[in-house]
C-alpha cells in the first residue's frame, strides 16, 4: 500500500453517466477498475485509462438487477465481490470477473444529447447508438429486507457484511456461507441510516433516524455499538454524548438535542482500521454537515471534522487510517488529518446557486491511488493520487 | 392582607375572562347580527346533520408522492405504485391502508389553482378565495360551523387541531372563530377552571348579577358579546370529556396508527359525533425543497394510517354519509426534482381528495400529463373544489353572505360544482 499524499492529486478523468444521478462508487480491487451506481439501479463498471486521456471513457459492463436507486457500493479489497445496497428491498452480490451473460445498448449522454438536439433539431443527437456493454447478473440477492437498504458496511477481514434498512431491520452475513450470522430491528418507526462492522466483524455500529412523522412528532435517533453475535447493545453514543438524555423520548425537545449530532441522519459510518475510532457524517440537509470521529471504547466525541456546507454524503478512512476523505452537498471532496482534524486538501470545485450540486459517495482504491466521487451533475470524478 | 382567592385561583378566573375574550376578539363588525343565528337557519341546519373534516397537509404534499405518480419518468422519483381496491386505480407504495379504502374516496388529479406561494395558498385553500386586502374572508370552517353547524352548542362548531390558516371567521365575525386545540389535541388553558364546580357556580352566579346589572341600561353589542363568550365557555367546560382520548386510545391505536396525526383523527371522529360541525386535523413538514422523499417517507405514512383509519371508522358507524372528509394542502410540488433532492412549489397540476357525504367512492377524476406537468383533462380551480365541497354538504354554493351590503357568495363567482364527484 502506497502512501497517500493528498496535496498531489490529479484530476484524471471524468466518467459520464447521465441521466439519475449517480449514488455509489467503489474500486474493483487495486487495479484500475470502478463500479459505480445511480438512482434508477444502473450498475456500470469501467476500466480506467492509465494515463489522462480526454477521449470518452466508456462503461465495459453493466450489472443487471437493481430496479431502483443503488445506495451503497462495497467491494473486497481484491476486486473479485461487489455487493450493492437499494431501495429495490435487496442487497445483490456480484462477480465483476465472471464471463458476461450477454451485451446491451446504453445511453450514458442523455442530457449532452438533449444539449446538441436542441442547437441542431434536424441533427442526429436522439437516435445516435448508445454504447454497447457487456450485462451479467448478480451471484447472489439477499432478499431478507422489508424496505430501502440504505445501509451497508463490509468488515475489513472481508467475511461479514450488514445491511440495514428502512422498516428499522439489520441484518449481518457471512460472506462466505451468504448465511445470515444475526439480525434485529432498531426503534420502532426509524431507518437505518448507516452501519459497518468493527475489522474484526464482532462489533457492529448502527444509526437509526426518521424524518419527523408531523409536528412535534419523531422518533427519537439512535447511535449504538451491538454485539454481532447476540445482537445485544454494548454502546450507546447518545447516553454518552447527552448524559440526561432519555433516548427513547420522542419530545421535540430531546430531538433538538440529538439533533446537534445527528442533524438529519448519519449517513455515512466506517471504523477506522485500527478499530478504535469511528466516522460519522452528518447528513440531509443540515448546517454543519460534520465528520464525527468517534472514539469507540467510550463513545466520546473525539473531534468534528471536515463540515459540508448543507450536509455531509459520504466518508471513509484511507487504508492506512491517516485521514478521513468525505463529501458532501458543497460539491467538494475534504481529505482531513484523523491526528488533528486539519483539512489537508480540497478536491472539486463548489457548483450550483445557493445550494450547492452533491458529491454523493466517495471511494479509494485499496492501493490508495485513486480515488473517485459520484457527481449528482452525472460524472464519476476520478483523481490519481501522487 | 389576605386575598379574597387564592392566587391559583385569581389566575385561573383571569385566563378564563382572556381566553373567552380573544375567542370573542379580533372580528370585524359585519355580521355581528348572527350571533344569535336565525330560526330559518336553524331549521335548515337540523334537517340533515352534516359534518366535515379537513386533513390539512401543511406545505403542500406531493401528488407524485401520494395520488399521482410517474413512475418511469424523469420527473418520478424513487417510490413504486401499488394496486388499491379499485381495479386499475393504483397509489404510492407508502400508503398501503389507504389502498384499502380507495372505494370510498374521489381522488381529483386535476387541480389547478391561482396561489403557488404558502401564505397565499394557505388563504385561497382555506377560503376558496384569494388573499384581499379589502375582504376578509372566512374560511370553510367558518362556513360550515354557519350554515351546519348547530345553535348555540355546546362544543364550538369549527375546531382545530394543529392547524394552520389565519384567516378564521373573516367577516363572518367571532361567533365563527375557530377554537383550536394545540398539536397534542390538549384544550387552551382558559377553557379548563380550577375551582371546585360549587365556587364555580357561586362565582359565575355573582358574574351574572354583576353583568346583567350593569347591562341593564346599556344596551351594546360588546357588553352582550361578553356574556355569551363566557357562557360558551361555561357550556364548553361541560363537554370536556370528549376531548379526553386516552380511555378510547387503546381500543382505536391500531385502527388509527399510533402518531400524534392518529390521535388527532380520533379526536376528529369523537367531535363529530358529539355534532361538531366542521374540525380541522393539521400535520406540517411537507414543505419538502430538500429531501422531498425522505420527507414524504416520514410524514405519508403516519398520515395515511390514521386517515384509512378515520375513514373505516367512520364507515362503521354509519357516519360516513354525513361526513365529508377532505385532504389537502395549499399546493403541490413540482415534477422537477431540484438539486436538493426536493420538489418546490407547483400549481399547475396537483392532486386533492375528497371522501363521504355525498361524494361518489371509488372515483379518480381528471388527468394529467405523462410527467405531470400539467392538467391533461378536466382542471379543477378553487372555486370549482369549494364549490363541489359545498354542495356536498347540502351548501348551496352561490348562496351569499355580506360584506356590509358587498354580496360574497361562499364559492367565488363563476366557479362550477363538479358534478361528475358527486353521487
Amino acid at each position: 500500500m502506497a502512501e497517500l499524499n493528498p496535496k498531489k492529486s490529479t484530476l484524471h478523468c471524468e466518467l459520464v453517466f447521465e441521466g439519475a444521478w449517480p449514488t455509489s462508487v467503489a474500486f474493483l480491487g487495486s487495479g484500475r477498475k470502478l463500479a459505480a451506481g445511480n438512482r434508477d439501479g444502473v450498475l456500470l463498471v469501467w476500466d480506467l485509462p492509465a494515463e489522462p486521456s480526454k477521449d470518452a471513457i466508456l462503461p465495459v459492463r453493466k450489472l443487471e438487477g437493481h430496479t431502483n436507486a443503488i445506495n451503497r457500493l462495497v467491494a473486497t479489497d481484491d476486486g473479485k465481490l461487489l455487493i450493492s445496497a437499494s431501495h429495490d428491498k435487496t442487497v445483490r452480490v456480484w462477480d465483476p470477473n465472471v464471463e458476461s451473460a450477454g451485451s446491451a445498448e446504453l445511453i450514458i449522454d442523455a442530457e449532452q444529447r438533449e444539449r446538441e438536439a436542441k442547437k441542431n433539431p434536424k441533427g442526429d443527437a436522439l437516435s445516435k447508438p448508445g454504447v454497447k456493454v457487456a450485462t451479467q447478473t448478480a451471484q447472489h440477492v439477499f432478499t431478507g429486507h422489508r424496505d430501502w437498504v440504505q445501509a451497508l458496511g463490509l468488515s475489513r477481514d472481508q467475511k461479514r457484511l450488514i445491511s440495514g434498512d428502512d422498516s428499522g431491520l439489520v441484518q449481518i452475513w457471512d460472506l462466505a456461507s451468504r448465511k445470515e450470522v444475526a439480525k434485529w430491528t432498531g426503534n420502532p418507526g426509524n431507518w437505518i441510516t448507516s452501519a459497518c462492522l468493527s475489522p474484526d466483524g464482532q462489533t457492529a455500529f448502527v444509526a437509526e433516524f426518521c424524518a419527523p412523522r408531523g409536528s412535534f412528532d419523531r422518533p427519537p435517533a439512535q447511535v449504538r455499538l451491538f454485539d454481532v453475535t447476540t445482537g445485544k447493545e454494548t454502546l450507546d453514543f447518545l447516553k454518552v454524548l447527552y448524559p440526561n438524555i432519555k433516548v427513547r423520548d420522542n419530545s421535540y425537545g430531546y430531538a433538538t438535542t440529538w439533533g446537534q449530532f445527528v442533524a438529519q441522519g448519519l449517513v455515512a459510518a466506517e471504523f477506522s482500521p485500527d478499530g478504535k475510532l469511528l466516522a460519522l457524517a452528518q447528513g440531509g440537509e443540515t448546517g454543519t454537515g460534520k465528520v464525527h470521529l468517534m472514539d469507540v471504547a467510550t463513545g466520546k466525541l473525539v473531534r468534528g471534522i471536515s463540515g459540508h456546507q448543507s450536509g455531509a454524503c459520504d466518508a471513509t478512512f484511507s487504508a492506512d487510517g491517516q485521514y478521513v476523505l468525505s463529501v458532501g452537498r458543497d460539491t467538494l471532496l475534504r481529505i482531513c488529518q484523523v491526528a488533528d482534524g486539519k483539512e489537508v486538501a480540497q478536491l472539486g470545485k463548489s457548483r450550483g446557486g445557493q445550494f450547492k450540486d452533491w458529491l454523493h459517495a466517495v471511494a479509494l482504491s485499496p492501493d490508495q491511488q485513486w480515488l473517485a466521487a459520484a457527481d449528482i451533475s452525472g460524472r464519476v470524478l476520478v483523481w490519481k493520487m501522487g | 392582607m389576605k386575598s379574597f382567592c387564592p392566587r391559583s385561583e385569581h389566575l385561573s378566573r383571569r385566563a378564563l375572562l382572556k381566553g373567552a375574550l380573544a375567542t370573542t376578539a379580533g372580528g370585524v363588525l359585519m355580521n355581528w347580527g348572527d350571533l344569535f343565528g336565525s330560526a330559518a337557519r336553524a331549521a335548515e341546519a337540523a334537517k340533515d346533520q352534516k359534518s366535515c373534516i379537513l386533513l390539512w397537509m401543511n406545505g403542500g404534499a406531493s401528488q407524485f408522492e401520494t395520488f399521482d405518480m410517474k413512475v418511469g419518468r424523469p420527473t418520478g422519483g424513487p417510490f413504486r405504485p401499488i394496486q388499491t381496491n379499485v381495479a386499475g386505480t393504483q397509489i404510492c407504495e407508502l400508503m398501503p391502508k389507504m389502498a384499502q379504502q380507495m372505494d370510498k374516496v374521489a381522488v381529483i388529479r386535476s387541480m389547478r389553482t391561482s396561489q403557488i406561494d404558502h401564505p397565499g395558498g394557505i388563504h385561497l385553500m382555506h377560503t376558496g378565495y384569494g388573499p384581499s386586502p379589502n375582504i376578509r374572508y372566512p374560511e370553510i370552517g367558518a362556513i360550515c360551523a354557519k350554515f351546519i353547524g348547530g345553535e348555540k352548542p355546546d362544543l364550538p362548531n369549527f375546531i382545530k387541531i394543529s392547524s394552520n390558516g389565519d384567516s378564521g371567521a373573516g367577516f363572518l365575525g367571532p361567533n365563527y372563530q375557530p377554537f383550536g386545540l394545540d398539536h397534542d389535541g390538549r384544550l387552551p388553558p382558559f377553557s379548563v377552571s380550577s375551582l371546585d364546580p360549587k365556587a364555580e357556580e357561586r362565582r359565575n352566579s355573582l358574574r351574572q348579577f354583576v353583568e346583567e346589572s350593569f347591562t341593564a341600561d346599556r344596551k351594546v353589542e360588546v357588553a352582550r358579546m361578553h356574556q355569551e363568550a363566557y357562557e360558551s365557555v361555561r357550556r364548553l367546560q361541560k363537554t370536556l370529556k370528549v376531548f379526553d382520548i386516552e380511555k378510547e386510545w387503546e381500543k382505536y391505536r391500531d385502527l388509527y396508527g399510533d402518531s400524534k396525526v392518529g390521535k388527532s383523527c380520533l379526536l376528529a371522529r369523537r367531535l363529530v359525533e358529539s355534532g361538531v360541525a366542521f374540525i380541522e386535523v393539521g400535520q406540517s413538514g411537507y414543505d419538502t425543497h430538500a429531501d422531498n422523499f425522505a420527507g414524504h417517507k416520514g410524514l405519508v405514512p403516519p398520515m395515511e394510517h390514521a386517515w384509512a383509519g378515520l375513514l373505516s371508522d367512520l364507515h362503521d358507524r354509519g357516519m360516513l354519509k354525513n361526513t365529508l372528509v377532505v385532504w389537502m394542502g395549499e399546493i403541490g410540488r413540482t415534477p422537477t426534482i431540484n438539486n436538493r433532492s426536493g420538489r418546490d412549489h407547483y400549481v399547475r397540476s396537483w392532486s386533492t381528495v375528497l371522501a363521504g357525504a355525498r361524494i361518489k367512492p371509488g372515483v379518480v377524476y381528471g388527468e394529467t400529463d405523462l410527467d405531470g406537468k400539467d392538467v391533461k383533462d378536466k382542471p379543477v380551480t378553487e372555486g370549482d373544489f369549494f364549490a363541489t365541497i359545498y354542495k356536498s354538504l347540502g351548501m348551496n354554493p352561490n348562496k351569499e353572505n355580506y360584506q356590509g351590503v358587498r354580496p360574497i357568495p361562499l364559492a367565488p363567482f363563476g366557479s362550477k360544482v363538479v358534478d361528475e364527484l358527486l353521487a
